[in-house]
């Protein structure tokens, strides 16, 4: 028989709204689909799905890529191997796609964010959306997919029936990889998903003796101030102050985006924002397509112009 | 403890605009400058870090054209003790191709090492299953996504991986394995041209892909390449700086952010 299979990414009982696109996109195939799910009580539209396989180990054994592909055999001894499998291209997906790639020699093709069906072509970002590859897998083996979160989950449909339940058991936790711990981020005082206005500044700030003159703006406009990963990594602003994937998710009215590209991981923090507006050298830079309001501009000398206009 | 770890050098485009040629086939890297993948600059401070500390050595890896020397002598200028070049002269698109090309590449040559180093991923390709396919093809425990490193005992490291929000995992994972590491775990040190022109006179070992069968297990296929899809986009406030400023501010009264 030949199915899909999907990977879900569930955190700590929850089940992520990104999964929504790995359902999609197998939908966009014309696939039947087989959700993988860990120990617990999830909530989401079984219907999207023909086949919901549990298995009996927890999350973190689970999400573990030693474990996830003994998994993977485990299904295909009881139900035949699945011609896709599908993760979400985020930290434990891309993780567990590549090692499952690895082991089965199986073709991998990561953050894909788009399909032709007619061509048989799948889409992926390089250079961070500025360029986009058109790939197909060759050799007919099952293929491995990560999905970037928002791109399919409109192609999600509920099925006729409802799913057929399956389990898998006795999955022997692998003793050379164990989880030991989730570790909190620590608390701060400022909180960038209240605000109503972010001023947002990237790698494009340059260095961090620059960063006193933005937070002086941001206080000018009483806005908050924020960052992309780049500005992070580098201890310029706190990391408190991230957006994106692996930072905050940000809503607020208005986000004032200086100096940065516009990379997947950073768009899915802020695309919700009511208001964008980016400022950037660079007429190509990628966040340009996502914002409302563009200029085109030296972020300092916009600064400098702006605060200008503050001071009066 | 001895740590492999690979560098790519790519090319800085997050201000340059990126041209098609040959129809697609092709991205026009002649003007483009070219630089050390960012991940990989983490991840060589992170293994000479622990060697400092610990004692063992550090070996950078790259595998491209002669050009990728330099982010080699980068690496030995950050301490690293050797580098080794795999050249290849065509590009192997596919990440298992390049997983498969290493795993060939450290067995024949009998590499030894304790912990194998990659970036998460790299600024052109962005894949990010190098190191997951390598760990894999090797049999090595994998942990991707690593932004600590919290211990390092004979047998076994304690790690810490990040998952989304800020939130994350500490995992301990047996050595020898393949770690993939994040950026921001560590401040790469600074590298000065005093530096590099030092290490340029540590000799580098260069080796030849087609011995290790490149581009032999290819199982995708790069069609073409295409500029994105253009979504509506932005409207552009254009002018002078003060029109821009004037322009900018209404926008923010209208939008209920600045009286
Ligand atoms: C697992 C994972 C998780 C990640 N999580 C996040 C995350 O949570 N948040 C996040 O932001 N990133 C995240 N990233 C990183 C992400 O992929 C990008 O690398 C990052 O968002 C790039 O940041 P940037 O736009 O500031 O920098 P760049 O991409 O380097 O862009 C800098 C921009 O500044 C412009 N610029 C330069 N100088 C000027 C100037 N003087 N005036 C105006 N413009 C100028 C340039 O044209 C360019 O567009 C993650 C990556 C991975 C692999
Ligand atoms: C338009 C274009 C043209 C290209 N032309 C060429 C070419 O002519 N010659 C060529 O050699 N490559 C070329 N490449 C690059 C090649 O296709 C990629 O290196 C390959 O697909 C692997 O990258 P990845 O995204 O799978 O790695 P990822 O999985 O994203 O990388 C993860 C980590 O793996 C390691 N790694 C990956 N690649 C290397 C490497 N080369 N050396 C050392 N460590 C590495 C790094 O530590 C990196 O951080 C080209 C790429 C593009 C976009």
């Amino acid at each position: 028989m030949s199915y899909a299979l999907i990977v879900a990414e569930t955190r700590r009982g929850i089940f992520e709204e990104r999964n929504l696109d790995s359902i999609g996109i197998c939908a966009l195939l014309g696939k039947e689909t087989a959700i993988l799910l860990p120990d617990g009580q999830y909530s989401f539209n079984e219907k999207l799905v023909d086949s919901i396989i549990r298995v009996k180990a927890d999350e973190e054994v689970f999400l573990n890529p030693l474990n996830m592909t003994a998994i993977i055999e485990k299904v295909s001894e009881a139900r035949g191997r699945p011609d896709l499998i599908v993760f979400t291209h985020s930290s434990s997906g891309a993780e567990s796609a590549a090692y499952a790639a690895g082991l089965f020699g199986f073709p991998v093709i990561t953050d894909v964010s788009g399909y032709d069906k007619e061509r048989g072509i799948f889409f992926k970002s390089y250079y961070s959306d500025k360029l986009f590859g058109e790939f197909k897998t060759t050799g007919g083996a099952t293929a491995v997919l990560t999905v970037r979160s928002g791109s399919f989950k409109e192609f999600a449909a509920e099925k006729a029936a409802a799913p057929r339940e399956e389990v898998v058991e006795g999955i022997t936790a692998s003793d050379s990889r164990t989880f030991v711990e989730y570790v909190e981020e620590e608390k701060t005082d400022i909180d960038i998903t209240k605000a109503d206005f972010l001023l947002s500044v990237g790698r494009g700030v340059g260095n961090k003796d620059e960063i006193p003159a933005y937070e002086e703006l941001a206080g000018l406009l009483k806005a908050v101030i924020s960052g992309s990963r780049p500005v992070i990594d580098k201890m310029w602003l706190p990391k408190a102050r991230q957006v994106g994937t692996s930072g905050k998710t940000v809503k607020p009215k208005v986000y004032l985006a200086m100096g940065i590209s516009g990379a997947f991981q950073h768009i899915a923090g802020m695309k919700d924002a009511d208001c964008i507006i980016a400022i950037n050298k660079d007429a190509e830079a990628p966040i340009f397509q996502y914002a409302h309001y563009g200029i085109v501009a030296d972020m300092h000398k916009v600064r400098d112009a702006l605060k200008g206009v503050l001071k009066g | 403890m001895n740590i492999l770890v690979f560098t790519k050098r790519v090319p800085a485009t997050q201000e340059e605009e990126l041209r098609l040629i040959n129809d697609g086939k092709d991205v026009d890297f002649s003007k483009l400058p070219f630089k050390v993948n960012d991940w990989d600059n983490y991840a060589v401070e992170e293994a000479v870090k622990i060697v400092e500390k610990g004692g063992g050595a550090v070996t950078a890896v790259s595998i491209g054209n002669t050009e990728s020397d330099e982010v080699l002598r980068r690496a030995i200028a950050m301490g690293a003790k050797d580098g080794f070049l795999v050249e290849v002269d065509q590009a192997l698109h596919d990440p298992f191709a390049r997983g498969a090309l290493i795993r060939n590449f450290i067995r024949k040559e009998s590499i030894p090492f304790d912990v194998i180093f990659t970036g998460v991923q790299s600024e052109d390709d962005q894949f990010a299953s190098v190191g997951g396919i390598l760990a894999a093809l090797l049999k090595l425990p994998y942990v991707s996504m690593v932004v600590g490193i919290d211990s390092v005992a004979k047998d076994h490291m304690v790690v810490r991986r990040e998952l989304e929000g800020g939130l994350q995992e500490r995992v301990r994972v047996t050595t020898p394995c393949v770690l993939s590491i994040q950026s921001g775990i560590n401040e790469p040190r600074y590298v000065s041209i005093m530096g590099i022109r030092k290490a340029s006179k540590v000799e580098r070992k260069s080796f030849k892909g087609i011995e290790y069968d490149a581009g032999k297990e290819s199982h995708i296929e790069l069609v073409k390449w295409v500029y994105p899809p253009k979504k509506g986009g932005a409207q552009m406030l254009g002018g002078e700086l003060p029109d821009i400023c004037k322009k900018l501010m209404e926008i923010l009264k209208e939008k209920g952010v600045y009286q």
